[in-house]
């Protein structure tokens, strides 16, 4: 009865109040707005990153940061793009690159009729021969001392890539169509094929047009004269060009910005997305670009990237329903957080980036029987064990010095190298080797990284167990890499990252006294093979070579490679169509397949 | 007076000059600005190193480099030249921006927080003293000491969990199960009781009205579906407002002195009929609309203090002018409350309207209200954790202060003279308690804009503190000075501000030029 009473009485609070609502002044607010702006058939996905937007220009050094690449990539179409299974995938609907010598190797890149400019301009030759001009170096004749001081000279386009590749072809013609240019190389180069208009790195992403207005001159084409008639740098006789400095010192900084510039021609489209909006250090809105019909189409009317740094932030905002996709940086404490929720799905595999143990070719390790007895002492299933399990359950010891597991011929250069020796930790063969001998080995690495004192630590106590002395010679983040190469120590523990695609990185790391071999590994042999490799366009005998290669360093002691680094992406279950992706684009690889599930 | 400032002008440009020198050097030798360059196996690595290298002028010494940054700082001394160039980032984006930038995002952060808390430490810390030794004193001092020594990280973390995920996930099905409604009667019952008189007596009373109204409230505000539509409406309004009306009274004039009661109270009626009138207009309202309003509110309610002030018509004045804008806060609130149902249902909110990360909701676009309501939802809990973190200081400084001068001679000479015990307090006590606390206030202000560098790295706001530490991951020395420029003049000119304005306030205390 009672009960009933007081229920009896809240209800008529309950009608009290909703009559009090009645009386309440007019605000115009009773009908709450249908209209879904933002809403068209697509939707909206939200991604948070963890770096602020700076540049609309990704591949210049001061603007190429992770955020500003993946934002060209989703603003701008080029000839191929790179898959999750490090394959080059041709755009076809955006143009052709067709091979049309394979030595002297020669390759004829032609855009589209229809491809154009979100202000309406087609993408034609212009754009091409410019972009050319940039990332081959051409005009840059700039000599540096020892210091690094220039001396002479100028460097015109400061682009951040590698202009090694380019700079092996002459100055292109624009075809007569007006929207193709042809590249002759003065030798075959490997990596022909990610070496011009590569979506990852940003595809077509200057226009010519709107550069050549931007630097002072009348016009596309007087920008084509320019380039076609400046002759090409000589360090040896420096030449001052006013007009080429103007175009390329706009290039350099013009197009940095926080926020949306009032001109839109700085932030001209070519691709799936078009900015649409910035919010300098808070986040960015890519809206359809609704000529795009050149390339894989997205499904998402609108994508929000937010810009947030620590990995638990991003976790809970996932969690809040603030954004739908994060890609933090990869912990225990993050993976542990985003498995215990509910409604989100963890992606996790390998980055291209690995720790590896180089022992020098020097000092207490010129002996290869102390770098071989070294090399059966290091646990490396254990290290992955203690390490990289608790972030990637089926994580395994990488086995090839040139591939990693997600690459294709990973597989066959490991059984072939002969990394099955160090698989397992062999105390008795190392002392055996040792013969008795208790050589000091002074290891070097990153203290500051846990990951990299963790691996210190597994590796000097197996190490000592079979008579090696350690002596623990890791030095802080801030001088650890300066000390690279000097001669300090015996072995080092870091990191490489590997592109996954193309050879170019071989020789940069184990060629004979280059910038990043830094434990004096020569082998005249391995030499060889890699002067073959960087001409070999032939994607097979490409990976022949580099197997014989990966033999002769295993063969030779070099050290060994520990572990893949483990990444990890995580998003709402409102959000499908997200794949793992282990190259520096990251999740955005597919992000024409995103889609709101239904 | 002048020769003092002008000295301590002076030694503030040396400390200036010592500092930024020793800040520059700090920052070069902070980091290996080339630290993944040189560990890259990049093909263009040599060249990538040199680019860089240029770029922050590496070759040249960290000393020398300082004087090349001076040179271009000093040329910000000329004014109205625009000739300021304290340098740029690595990104290409100079310091003057960002430093803008980064304070506006950091004032929007950090005012409310301030001046929530310097208010109500300072309420808590004059309640505590007068009840010294009370359950009141012995629960305040407990809490802001737990919220003192919390560390800030971790209570965000749990005030994002409970107060944003959580809260939202409730507002997507507002029913409150029957034990959270008996765990917030307790809570209720136990603060009233706490506040309420000595008596055991009185305590019980207390705490079975505070428990009792918390649950009655919590159940019809579910019944009637509050949550999703919230709104005051006029009768609450009026309710509220005849007692704010009464407090206001009480704590200014005094309940004795009928003409302010009666002005406060015409102010109460004014306020329902413009809560009626203003409305429709309130549609199209902007910042400056409201801040025009609550002038008019001021002026009327001074002409209502003065028509019907009799003799002392300053009193009159101020607790109706006092009055007219709490009833216009009201008003606002209820028009905030009414609108929310749109903000949550907008397609960009998604139904989950309190935030966790950022400053505003990417893209949302909409009246006054709506954006009001965005920004209210993101800052609310950086707000939260900022003042339970600065609520401590505050409320103990405060109390101290109280109890100092309520055991002065001059307050027992205003008792025995016969002066009520609300005029001994407000006028003759809180006033003198309050000197001290000028230089705590001047110097908070002056840290204010440093930035709240935790908080705003947990809830991913792009203030000063993010500024700086961004800069210090990249080695970059441009923006951490520029960081260090604004701070430390801040902080040097708020010292000066604070010295001087007590000696202004506190008449014993004079500068010796």
């Amino acid at each position: 009865m009672r009960s009933r009473r007081t229920s009896r009485a809240m209800g008529v609070a309950a009608v009290a109040l909703l009559a009090l609502s009645a009386c309440a002044a007019n605000t115009g607010t009773e009908t709450p707005e249908e209209t879904a702006e933002g809403e068209g058939t697509g939707g909206n996905i939200r991604i948070a990153e963890v770096n602020a937007f700076s540049s609309f220009n990704a591949s210049s050094s001061e603007g190429n940061v992770d955020i500003n690449g993946v934002i060209a990539y989703s603003t701008h179409s080029g000839f191929n793009y790179i898959d999750n299974d490090l394959e080059v995938v041709e755009n076809e609907d955006f143009g052709s690159m067709e091979v049309l010598s394979e030595d002297p190797l020669s390759v004829r890149y032609t855009v589209n009729e229809g491809v154009n400019w979100s202000d309406g301009e087609p993408v034609d030759g212009g754009d091409l021969l410019l972009q050319w001009a940039i990332e081959s170096g051409y005009f840059n004749d700039a000599v540096t001392d020892d210091a690094g001081e220039v001396t002479s000279g100028t460097t015109y386009f400061d682009y951040a890539g590698d202009t090694t590749g380019l700079a092996l072809t002459e100055l292109p013609e624009i075809g007569d169509d007006g929207r193709s240019i042809t590249l002759n190389y003065s030798v075959p180069f490997a990596d022909y094929q990610v070496a011009f208009g590569l979506m990852n790195e940003g595809g077509l992403d200057t226009p010519a047009h709107v550069l050549a207005d931007k630097g002072g001159l009348t016009d596309e084409d007087a920008l084509i004269e320019l380039i076609r008639t400046e002759p090409a740098g000589d360090p040896e006789n420096p030449v001052e060009r006013p007009e080429l400095k103007a175009v390329a010192d706009f290039w350099n900084t013009g197009f940095d910005t926080k926020s949306l510039p009032d001109d839109p021609t700085l932030f001209l489209s070519n691709g799936p997305f078009i900015a649409s909006a910035v919010t300098p250090d808070q986040s960015m809105t890519l809206t359809r670009n609704p000529d795009y019909d050149w390339g894989p189409m997205p499904k998402v009317d609108e994508i929000t990237v937010r810009y947030i740094g620590e990995a638990p932030a991003q976790v809970q905002a996932l969690q809040n329903g603030e954004v739908d996709i994060i890609a933090p940086q990869a912990s225990a404490d993050t993976a542990e957080q985003l498995e215990a929720l509910e409604g989100v799905t963890v992606v996790r595999g390998n980055e291209l980036s690995y720790d590896h143990l180089d022992l020098n070719f020097s000092g207490v390790f010129a002996e290869e029987s102390v770098r071989e007895a070294f090399m059966k002492t290091v646990p490396r299933q254990q290290l992955v064990d203690s390490i990289i399990k608790k972030l990637n359950p089926d994580a395994e010891p990488v086995d090839s010095q040139l591939f990693l597991q997600d690459q294709e011929p990973y597989e066959e250069s490991a059984a072939n190298n002969g990394s099955e020796a160090y698989a397992e930790v062999d105390i008795e063969g190392a002392k055996e080797l040792l013969d008795g001998a208790t050589p000091e080995v002074r290891i070097m690495y990153n203290r500051d990284n846990p990951n990299r004192l963790n691996s210190y630590t597994l590796i000097a106590e197996s190490a000592s167990q079979a008579g090696f002395k350690v002596v623990d010679g890791g030095l802080g983040a801030s001088d650890w890499s300066a000390a690279l190469g000097n001669g300090t120590y015996d072995a080092a523990v870091f990191g490489w990252i590997s592109s996954g695609v193309g050879v170019s990185n071989v020789p940069q790391i184990f060629k004979s006294g280059n910038g990043s071999n830094f434990n004096g590994f020569s082998s005249s042999e391995a030499d060889e093979l890699m002067e073959e490799l960087v001409v070999e366009t032939d994607p097979d005998a490409q990976n022949d070579l580099q197997v014989q290669i990966d033999k002769l360093i295993w063969d030779s002691k070099y050290g060994l490679p520990l572990y893949q680094v483990p990444g990890m992406n995580a998003h709402s279950d409102n959000v499908s169509g997200v794949e793992y992706m282990p190259n520096l684009t990251g999740v955005w690889w597919n992000f024409w397949d995103w889609q709101i599930a239904q | 007076m002048v020769t003092y400032i002008v000295r301590r002008l002076v030694t503030a440009v040396l400390i200036l000059f010592g500092a930024s020198f020793v800040v520059y050097q700090l920052t070069a030798l902070s980091g290996d600005p080339l630290e993944d360059l040189r560990a890259s196996n990049a093909p263009n690595r040599e060249q990538l190193i040199q680019a860089r290298t240029e770029l922050l002028d590496l070759n040249t010494p960290a000393p020398l480099r300082y004087f090349g940054w001076l040179a271009g700082a000093a040329k910000c001394l000329v004014p109205f030249a625009a000739t300021c160039d304290l340098g740029s980032s690595i990104q290409g984006e100079a310091v003057t921006t960002s430093l803008l930038r980064a304070m506006g995002n950091t004032i929007t952060l950090v005012t409310t927080a301030t001046v929530l808390a310097i208010i109500i430490g300072i309420s808590l810390g004059i309640i505590t003293a007068l009840r010294q030794y009370s359950g009141l004193d012995y629960g305040v001092t407990f809490m802001s000491f737990l919220f003192f020594s919390l560390p800030i990280f971790w209570l965000a973390v749990l005030l994002k969990e409970f107060g944003a995920i959580g809260f939202n996930n409730f507002l997507a099905d507002p029913q409150i199960p029957g034990s959270t409604i008996v765990v917030v009667a307790i809570a209720s019952g136990l603060i009233w009781a706490l506040f309420a008189g000595a008596s055991w007596k009185r305590k019980a009373v207390a705490f079975v009205l505070g428990a009792a109204a918390a649950a009655v409230l919590l159940t019809v505000l579910e019944l009637a579906d509050w949550f999703s539509d919230p709104g005051l409406g006029p009768i609450v309004i009026l309710v509220t407002g005849v007692g704010i009306a009464f407090g206001i009274v009480l704590l200014t004039a005094g309940l004795r002195n009928r003409r302010a009661l009666y002005a406060s109270l015409v102010m109460v009626a004014l306020g329902l009929v413009a809560y009626y009138v203003v409305n429709p207009i309130l549609n199209a309202a902007t910042v400056w609309m409201i801040l025009a309003f609550a002038v008019l509110t001021v002026l009327v309610g001074i002409g209502v203090g003065y028509a019907l002030g009799g003799y002392d018509r300053g009193q009159s004045m101020r607790a109706a002018a006092l009055t007219g804008l709490l009833m216009g806060l009201l008003i606002v609130v209820d028009r905030f409350m009414v609108t929310w149902p749109a903000y949550v249902g907008n397609p960009r909110v998604r139904g989950r309207p309190i935030a966790t990360v950022g400053a505003e909701t990417p893209g949302l676009e909409g009246t006054f209200w709506i954006t009001g309501l965005d920004t209210f939802t993101h800052l609310l809990l950086p707000t939260i954790a900022l003042l339970l973190a600065s609520l401590a200081s505050y409320s103990r400084y405060s109390r101290a202060s109280m109890l100092e001068i309520m055991n002065m001679d001059f307050i027992r000479t205003a008792r025995a003279k016969g002066l009520s015990e609300r005029t001994v307090v407000m006028r003759h006590a809180f006033r003198n308690a309050l000197i001290p606390l000028a230089t705590l206030v001047a110097f908070d202000i002056g840290a204010l804009i440093g930035g709240a560098i935790i908080t705003e790295q947990v809830f991913a706001f792009s203030g000063m503190g993010q500024l700086f530490v961004q800069a210090l991951q990249r080695t970059d020395p441009d923006p951490i000075m520029g960081f260090f420029l604004v701070a430390g003049i801040l902080a040097l000119v708020f010292n000066l501000v604070a010295d001087i304005a007590y000696s202004f306030l506190d008449p014993r205390v004079r500068v010796k030029a």
